[in-house]
């Protein structure tokens, strides 16, 4: 299974998104607050004539609040709505070498959650993240 | 094969709809031969096409079918009640076949065996006539009716994104605006984007039309609903549709289709009776349900009304006690449309038994949520033993809203228009704010509401409702009212509304989303669930009680909403806002003047103008006042559009001034308010002094209340503020009133210039000089 990978870094570790799953890379610079959104839903943002919900992986993967505002986010699609998914940094896209596999003694409670499995890639393993699970954020987690 | 096996399942379901209302039409009279032809060439046609692919089932089906209405056409056989109801079974049956063939799935043919047995069960011949020659010409002829004009079918993606490529481009061109002014004066580059911005109107608004589809849709299904339900029920009725070519969004009559199946449901169980019963009440035995759709602006208004028993407020209001909707005290209190009203609330059936029909475990409170969530509102009008009305007014498309636009700490939302009632500024003088323990409460011209602050119902920076905010008043569904308090008003804007993300539905506010013309995100509110929240809409009931009583006894409201604006003579007038249907802007070739007269197109519709213009016209875009009094439009077109303001101070009548109700004092400046009659009528009189007598309008009349209380008031008569007013002279519509009986006292008015000349008092109602003729002669009569 060749599958190439949107690498990402999110609260300091190497990740990595499908890239069939990937519509876009886009700067989010201007980001409008929801009030009362769950706290990894951080607002909308227009692309194009579209407005995006805007949600930072970096709190739904359990960080408390991210220091550096991410400056680029990956545009997914999840049952019909689109997502911008805010990272810390959108790296390279590289081809899995390997088939998803589940990590023995897992990877920590909120990783364990988004993620299909480690893959191999030419920039070393990472973790494939399921955008679904991510957007659902660590609330759904603790229910 | 794929495309064309896509087109023959369409194309039947299409003709499916044509012919579901034909077959009931034939149903009542089998004599019909022109429904029988258009029933026997559906299934024709659908045989004719199962022949390119292999659907055996369906052939026999519609063989059969074919073969048995084919001998009713030749009289070899009489359609009867049986005969009715086993081809309704096998076209059934056929609509769920074409849904098997769409989907996919394997076909059964569980039944089919029965179904076509059913057709021969009391003919004796069964055997199978031929075809008889001439197929070929029927063939042609079925596809010839069955074909609508000229169209394409489209899948509603591609709709939607032609729609959002329009709305691109819209945002595109007021980026190129924005740097265009910037850029400053470059006149060889305004010409060609004026043209380029008339173009993208234009087409935004084509792309929107293409949404629309007549309401005749969603009525084809209507005559066999009522057919089966009177059947199962043991009851006649008969079902009579208006305005089957409105048209209405898409995805808006697919959404109404099950309120409206409640709706009629509901009529035909609770509302009308038995035949008996209706005879020995002195009624036709077969009950009337009649539907009718008509277009008010951008507002849909459906009205379901049948001729059955009525609602029962005792029952209603007995109910609502005993679950605690209400206390007896408040319920004494309440007038009975409130008590009516009460159908609507969560909790409340008033059906002791449950039949089959109705009563499946969806409530009207269930009708209603679902008419609000489209931004549309429900109400019951009812009279005991006449009948029952629900009105039914809905937005014109569901992507389009008309909103209005408020901000809190500069975070922007919108609110859908048909919840706003009116809006205010917390430092007017007709507000008060007051609090109760931890809530906010405001009076408001003498009606005391709750009041909600947006800050605090979205947790960004929690606060007291203040002076130095805005209020939105906001009317709920059941009538209700409380206010929310904002930083600030913005704008109305009609908003391009997207569905949202799970994720941001979950904080339970916000009802959709869309971008602004600036390219921002907007979210716009959920009224009902906020309302929800707060328990208002529990309070819903008590608050719109609590208003009754609080008017009996105070004067009639002295107030008025006005909208000013700038003529093109440069001079500031202003109107009463309740003449104004909607405002819109046209380029300037869309007026056509011809001498004196001068006309307009909006919208494929032509206005005669009531402003002066000036000669020649301005270019460019000019804004239009399109006003209604409630039967017929005119435009008028504005050089500057104002503000609307509530204005509660003096109207100072003019003595000679021909066309002006009198002038308001608007920030310290005179302004007049131009007479709606004078308008409308486009005759010219002058004011009278008061006299003294009362005159009694037709109630709850908009036309009476727009258009005929101001002439009479200016010729200086008293207006009866209630029906129960003992009046001096009493004018009446010629529809609600009984013709040739006409009292001295009366004065019958009739829509028609044309109509019978019944007598003196009997007058065109836009005749101004014959309706204050009439005036002055029952007023002699008076004297003498």
């Amino acid at each position: 299974m060749n599958d190439l990978l949107v690498m990402v870094e999110v609260n300091g570790r190497s990740a990595a998104l499908r890239a069939a799953d990937v519509h876009s890379v886009i700067e989010a610079d201007r980001i409008f607050p929801v009030p009362r959104a769950p706290r990894h839903v951080v607002g909308l943002t227009a692309m194009r004539s579209q407005s995006l919900t805007v949600i930072d992986a970096r709190i739904a993967l359990g960080a408390e609040a991210p220091e550096e505002p991410g400056e680029r986010a990956v545009v997914v699609e999840v049952d019909g709505h689109s997502y911008a998914l805010l990272v810390d940094r959108v790296n390279d896209v590289a081809e899995a070498l390997s088939d998803p596999v589940p990590i023995a003694g897992g990877c920590g409670v909120h990783w364990d959650h988004v993620a299909y499995g480690m893959v191999e890639t030419s920039h070393g393993p990472s973790l494939v993240i399921d955008p679904k699970k991510l957007i659902a954020g660590p609330e759904r987690l603790a229910a | 094969m794929d495309d064309l096996l896509a087109d023959f399942v369409a194309e039947t379901r299409e003709m499916l709809e044509a012919v579901e209302g034909e077959l009931v039409a034939w149903e009542a009279d089998p004599t019909d031969r022109g429904r029988l032809d258009a029933i026997f060439r559906f299934v024709h046609t659908v045989k004719g096409n199962c022949g390119f692919f292999d659907f055996p089932q369906l052939e026999r089906l519609s063989h059969a079918a074919e073969s048995a209405l084919a001998d009713v056409r030749a009289g070899r056989r009489i359609a009867d009640r049986a005969l009715v109801s086993a081809i309704l079974a096998i076209i059934d049956r056929i609509t769920v076949l074409a849904n098997a063939i769409e989907a996919g799935e394997p076909l059964d043919d569980s039944g089919e065996a029965l179904l076509i047995a059913s057709l021969d069960a009391d003919a004796m011949d069964t055997s199978i006539q031929p075809v008889a020659p001439g197929t070929d010409v029927n063939l042609a002829n079925a596809i010839a009716s069955a074909a609508t004009p000229r169209s394409v079918r489209l899948p509603v993606e591609l709709l939607d994104r032609v729609m959002s490529g329009v709305s691109d481009m819209v945002l595109a061109r007021n980026d190129l605006a924005h740097r265009l002014r910037e850029a400053g004066n470059a006149p060889a580059l305004d010409g060609p984007f004026e043209r380029l911005s008339t173009i993208l109107t234009d087409m935004r608004e084509a792309v929107t039309r293409m949404r629309m589809q007549r309401i005749e849709q969603l009525y084809h299904a209507l005559p066999r609903l009522v057919r089966d339900l009177s059947a199962e029920l043991n009851k006649q009725v008969v079902v009579d549709f208006e305005g089957a070519n409105v048209e209405l969004d898409r995805e808006m009559i697919d959404m109404i289709r099950d309120p409206i199946t409640h709706l009629i449901r509901n009529a035909i169980d609770h509302g009308i009776e038995l035949p008996a019963q209706r005879l020995a009440k002195g009624k036709r035995e077969t009950g009337l349900l009649s539907i009718t759709s008509r277009q008010s602006g951008n507002t849909i208004i459906m009205t379901i009304a049948d001729d059955g028993a009525g609602l029962n407020y005792d029952r209603i209001g007995a109910k609502a006690v005993a679950v605690g909707l209400v206390t007896q005290l408040e319920l004494d209190a309440m007038t009975p449309a409130h008590i009516a009203n009460l159908i609507f609330e969560p909790g409340l059936s008033t059906a002791d038994h449950v039949t089959g029909v109705s009563g499946r475990g969806v409530g009207m409170d269930v009708v209603r949520s679902n008419i609000e969530k489209l931004g549309g509102r429900i109400t019951v009008a009812t009279a005991a033993g006449e009948g029952t009305r629900f009105n039914l007014e809905l937005p014109l498309t569901l992507s389009i809203i008309s909103a209005l636009t408020v901000s809190i700490s500069g975070q922007h939302f919108a609110i859908p228009h048909s919840f706003v009632e009116e809006i205010a500024h917390g430092r007017s003088a007709s507000v008060a704010f007051a609090q109760i323990g931890d809530s906010d409460l405001v009076t408001f011209r003498g009606k005391r509401v709750a009041c909600l602050t947006l800050h605090s119902v979205l947790d960004v920076d929690p606060r007291r409702a203040g002076p130095d905010q805005r209020l939105v008043l906001i009317r709920l569904g059941g009538g209700g009212i409380f206010a929310l308090a904002v930083d600030h008003i913005h704008d109305q804007e009609d908003l391009v509304i997207k569905p949202l993300s799970p994720q941001i539905m979950a904080a339970g506010c916000y009802a959709g989303t869309t971008l602004l013309d600036n390219g921002r995100p907007i979210l716009m509110l959920d009224i009902p669930a906020i309302a929800e929240r707060y328990g208002l809409h529990a309070n819903t009931v008590r608050r719109g009680m609590a208003d009754e009583i609080d008017q009996v006894p105070a004067a009639p409201d002295a107030s008025r909403a006005l909208i000013t604006f700038t003529d093109f003579d440069g001079r500031q007038r202003a109107l009463g806002l309740n003449l104004v249907a909607r405002l819109d802007q046209v380029g300037c070739d869309a007026f056509d003047v011809d001498g004196d007269r001068v006309q307009i197109v909006i919208d494929d519709m032509i206005f005669d103008v009531a402003a002066q213009l000036p000669t020649p016209l301005p270019q460019g875009q000019i804004k239009v006042l399109r006003l209604s009094d409630g039967t017929s439009e005119i435009a008028y077109p504005v050089a500057e559009l104002g503000e609307t303001i509530t204005y509660d101070g003096q109207i100072t009548p003019l003595k000679d001034a021909t066309g002006i109700e009198g002038v308001a004092l608007i920030g310290g400046n005179p302004v007049p308010i131009l007479d709606g009659f004078v308008l409308f009528a486009n005759q010219r009189s002058s004011r009278r002094k008061p006299n003294g007598l009362i005159c009694a309008l037709p109630h709850n009349d908009e036309w009476a209340a727009r258009i005929l209380r101001p002439l009479i008031e200016a010729a200086g008569y008293q207006i009866a503020e209630s029906p129960a007013t003992e009046a001096d002279i009493t004018l009446q519509l010629a529809e609600s009133a009984e013709l040739g009986t006409a009292p001295d006292h009366c004065i019958i008015l009739h829509a028609d210039p044309d109509h019978e000349p019944l007598g003196p008092n009997h007058v065109y109602r836009y005749d101004r000089a014959a309706i204050l003729g009439a005036l002055d002669a029952a007023t002699r009569r008076k004297a003498s």
